[in-house]
């Protein structure tokens, strides 16, 4: 278990620096420079700037001093703000973690349960109306059921009635944020649902079913005790790249229904061209998600009892 | 003696994609206190789907009993109902199952997994039912059996988790066990060691004894009757000495003729049966084995052969025996 | 016992070609999978749109009257089905706020949406089965190797680095494409990487070496043909997942430049509309939605045909 931890924590380390290495030589890469404005600079001036922030010396020195500087949480200054990276991730950060929780544990336990009543339920109604529902919410862009739940729900159903169920836009009552939080949550809950239901039929199909089943047990039990806990190993290793697409997808939700999150500051620093923004915003949810990756693949190993000893998983 | 299980021309049948495949045609067969029945039978000739047929433990659909009588201690199996046959498994019938490496659940104690049967149909408290769980493993052998009941089925070695799973089938003391195929994925040394210990188990409760296999070794070692499988249907059942020293039925004859003995001479080859199974998709009209058969007559083809009585509690069904078949009264020898 | 005649118990005895001859039609694995292919509905309604949607893309900006920039600043936001009475043509799905002709645009558009798609999966499918081939097939230290790095990879958000790729890289359909299939082939790496390193395991393979086959013949005849089935399906899944990814990096402003238009282009054009003009986001949003619906339900059922553990 030690072996797989320390392993586990290599690679995340290994991210990071990869990550952080391509954002720098990104940045490198991008036209301009970074002291041409609209006034000119005087000659002298640009020498003293260059030598200020380092960018007379060696590439890899200066690759250094980024790494450096990123690995101690320093992420630059916003051109466009003109304030500190860390500073707008501080203040907007805490509303997209909020809407990305919500939405994460929403998507989490509706797509496993709707997954095991389509795999109970195999060949019925039931299964037939979810694995629907599940595939429509693949099929669809979390900003299109955005757009489509503000309008009917938010616009449309306010119209109608004249009571407002769902306020268009905002981010205080609790009503404001289960439009978003759904919009957000809805294609993770299919993707969920989807696997879970194939991890549950292939558990189902398992001799120690069988055994469970021989012993008498109620196929309540059978379902609760015995499939759900090994059905649900699959759906735990993607957990981290479902909080990938929950809070990247995050960006665009957030723009629609208004949500004063990081996606205002993402979206608009990609239409100002605001590239410190830019790399910051990305080194930041990059180490986020290396970081909740590591959580969820440490978690795996203490759930599934066959990690501890052989170190297994592929 | 006393009728434990009896079973009364059971008819089984799998929907399938393909079509109905009628895995069993037509099985009679009774089993007494604490005697061992062995069915015999190559792959596919429907003795698992009999065996788990008894406990219902085949997903209906596809399987469907299409017809017959199963009583288990006089209950009534096949119009039991789900909840009925939930207080029937693991109290009055259990079950050992082929391959010990996949029986058990991997992200469950084992000693939790044996509690759970006791704690389902004996209303024992947690600690009382640990006590129990305990008293299983060492009665079936297994060393440490405190330490090992904390542990995970992957840290126990496949003869080791095949006595897990015979000491759940036990747990509540039932009146029937049925093995199907208990040794066949373990190494022959451990095989050895599991009938032994089936064996012990047998004197020890009383406890009759369904083994299904297709090791004819392991019948001989254990078996009190046999009967034998082909295409669905019964063709010989009989005590294992008639089986083995007066069979009746060709089928019986070419399998004991494939088996190999020590006492043979090496350059004696074995006699293998020649041609396959015929597709329980859509089986013969007349006898199963009849295009295989070096008897075959021309009413094998066209008519079913019934089981005629070639000893006492010895039945064949081939049309050999009949009475006004030449030869049958000589048996028909090849 | 009923008296039987005796003629009936006349001896013919073993007769094996009788039990031998196969009962079943036997089919090929292609033909078998075509054929249950065929049976599943959703699948064939899937194909149609996919056909038709791609018909329509190709023909419209062809036909049309209008181009896709062509304002008509007498009637913009015109609602759909509006007739032109200048020059009698009609604005089938409306105009949007300059005056084009959405109906123009949308296909238009769906040409560059699926050119995108399709091209990016194409390049993943040539990377991955390389890269994925030789992992599996070498094995050993170069497998561990190029796991880790996309392990590595694997780490980082996709999106994450196509945001960065397009900063960088000049805005258009080729930066989209570079950009998708930079991170794209690590799905089909792997894939192809474990069904080689499973096939290899395989008796028949194995047999196939023992009896001196040559690697190009174990390749190309045992390890490849057999890989294809997870491909095809893992190729039908990926272009919805394209489509996805080039409709929200246009969502958010990293899309084509104008003048050319894609769905995501459209879509974020009609949001801003959208509340006055609904038809505008839900037309190109329907497109969106209906192609990766296909596709995807497409795969579900190719991946069900090919399955051999299906086939009865």
């Amino acid at each position: 278990m030690f072996k797989y931890i320390v392993k586990r924590l290599f690679y995340a380390f290994l991210t990071l620096l990869a990550l952080t290495t391509l954002t720098f030589f990104m940045m490198r890469l991008l036209p301009g420079d970074p002291f041409i404005g609209e006034k000119a600079i005087p000659e002298t001036t640009l020498k003293a700037l260059n030598a200020k922030y380092g960018l007379d010396k060696p590439v890899y020195v200066q690759l250094w001093m980024y790494i450096k500087g990123v690995f101690q949480g320093d992420l630059g200054l916003s051109i466009h703000y003109n304030r500190p990276v860390n500073d707008i991730i501080a203040q907007a950060f805490p509303y997209s973690f909020d809407l990305g929780i919500r939405s994460l544990i929403f998507a989490t336990v509706m797509g496993v349960l709707l997954g095991i009543v389509a795999a109970v339920k195999r060949g019925t109604k039931w299964d037939t109306v979810t694995m629907f529902i599940a595939i429509v919410g693949v099929s669809v862009p979390g900003f299109i059921i955005g757009a489509l739940l503000q309008y009917f729900l938010g616009l449309k159903l306010f119209q109608l009635t004249g009571i407002r169920f769902f306020p268009i836009t905002g981010w205080n009552s609790f009503a404001s944020k289960l439009l978003p939080a759904f919009a957000l949550s809805f294609g993770s809950l299919a993707t969920i649902s989807r696997l879970m239901r194939t991890s549950m039929l292939d558990v189902l199909g398992q001799d120690y079913i069988k055994t469970a089943k021989s012993k008498g047990l109620s196929q309540k039990k059978i379902i609760w005790k015995h499939a759900v806990r090994n059905a649900i190993m699959p759906v735990i290793t993607v957990l981290g790249p479902i909080a990938a697409a929950v809070l990247t997808g995050a960006f665009v939700v957030e723009n629609i229904f208004a949500v004063p999150g990081m996606g205002k500051f993402f979206v608009l620093s990609i239409q100002t061209q605001d590239y410190t923004m830019i790399s910051g915003t990305t080194l930041f949810y990059g180490a986020f998600l290396v970081i909740a990756n590591l959580i969820v693949d440490i978690a795996y190993g203490f759930i599934d009892p066959r990690v501890k000893l052989t170190d297994a998983k592929e | 003696m006393n009728k434990v299980l009896e079973v009364n021309d059971l008819h089984v049948s799998f929907d399938t994609y393909a079509g109905e495949v009628k895995a069993v045609r037509g099985v009679t067969f009774d089993v007494a206190e604490g005697e061992v029945l062995a069915i015999v039978g190559e792959s596919g000739c429907g003795k698992s789907v009999t065996a788990q047929t008894i406990m219902k433990l085949n997903p209906m659909p596809p399987a469907r009993i299409v017809q017959g009588e199963i009583r288990l201690v006089d209950k009534d199996i096949v119009n039991a109902s789900e909840k009925d046959m939930m207080k029937i498994r693991g109290k009055d019938v259990s079950m050992i199952f082929q391959d010990p490496m996949t029986c058990l659940n991997p992200t469950m104690q084992v000693g939790k997994q044996l509690t759970e049967a006791i704690q389902h149909h004996q209303k024992l408290s947690k600690e009382d039912a640990h006590k129990e769980a305990i008293r299983l493993l060492q009665l079936v052998k297994i060393p440490n059996p405190e330490q090992r009941a904390k542990q995970y089925p992957h840290e126990f070695s496949g003869g080791m988790r095949q006595r897990v799973m015979i000491a759940m089938a036990l747990s509540c003391s039932p009146k029937l066990l049925i093995a199907d195929e208990p040794t066949t994925a373990l190494d022959v040394t451990i095989q050895a060691q599991i009938m032994d210990l089936l064996q012990e188990i047998r004197e020890k409760t009383n406890t009759a004894i369904i083994l299904i296999t297709h090791d004819l070794g392991v019948v001989a070692s254990m078996a009190d009757r046999v009967a034998v499988m082909y295409a669905g249907k019964i063709v010989e059942i009989g005590t294992a000495e008639d089986i083995f020293y007066r069979p009746a039925h060709p089928y019986t004859r070419a399998l004991l003729k494939s088996l190999p003995t020590t006492d043979m001479d090496r350059s004696v080859r074995l006699v293998s049966i020649a041609g396959t199974p015929p597709d329980l998709l859509n089986p013969p009209v007349g006898c199963g084995f009849a295009s295989r058969c070096q008897n075959c007559m021309k009413i094998c083809k066209t008519e079913l052969p019934p089981q005629f009585e070639t000893g006492k509690d010895h039945l064949a069904a081939c049309w050999l025996h009949h009475e006004d078949c030449p030869g049958a009264k000589t048996g028909g020898e090849a | 016992m009923s008296k039987i005649d005796q003629s009936q118990f006349e001896w013919i005895g073993a007769n094996v070609s009788d039990a031998e001859s196969i009962k079943r039609p036997s089919t090929t694995y292609w033909k078998d999978a075509m054929h249950r292919l065929k049976k599943n509905k959703a699948a064939m309604v899937c194909l149609f749109f996919i056909v038709f949607i791609i018909l329509m893309s190709v023909i419209v900006p062809w036909v049309s009257p209008y181009t896709i920039s062509e304002q008509h600043l007498t009637h913009t936001d015109a609602s759909m089905f509006f007739k032109d009475s200048t020059d009698g043509h009609m604005h089938i799905f409306g105009t949007d706020t300059l005056g084009r002709d959405i109906f123009t645009r949308i296909w238009a558009g769906g040409r560059v949406s699926l050119f995108i798609a399709f091209s990016a999966v194409f390049i993943n499918f040539i990377i991955g089965v390389i890269y994925g081939g030789i992992s599996g097939y070498i094995g050993g230290a170069v497998d561990n190797v190029l796991m880790r790095i996309i392990e590595i990879i694997n780490g980082i958000p996709y999106l994450i680095i196509v945001v960065l790729l397009m900063m960088v890289l000049p805005p258009g359909p080729t930066t989209m494409i570079i950009a998708y299939a930079t991170v794209g082939w690590t799905g089909m790496a792997r894939l192809v990487r474990g069904q080689i390193m499973s096939l290899k395991q395989q008796d028949y393979v194995i047999a196939a070496k023992v009896m001196g086959a040559k690697p190009s013949r174990i390749i190309g005849r045992h390890l490849l043909p057999n890989t294809l089935s997870v491909v095809i399906v893992n190729l039908t899944l990926a272009i919805p997942s394209a489509i996805f990814t080039e409709a929200f990096l246009s969502y958010i402003g990293l899309g084509v430049p104008v003048p050319l238009a894609s769905w995501g282009v459209l879509a974020n054009d009609g949001s801003r509309v959208f509340q006055m003009y609904p038809s505008q986001l839900i037309i190109p949003a329907i497109c969106i939605s209906i192609t990766m619906l296909s596709f995807n339900l497409l795969g579900d059922g190719l991946r069900d045909a090919l399955d051999p553990k299906l086939r009865r």
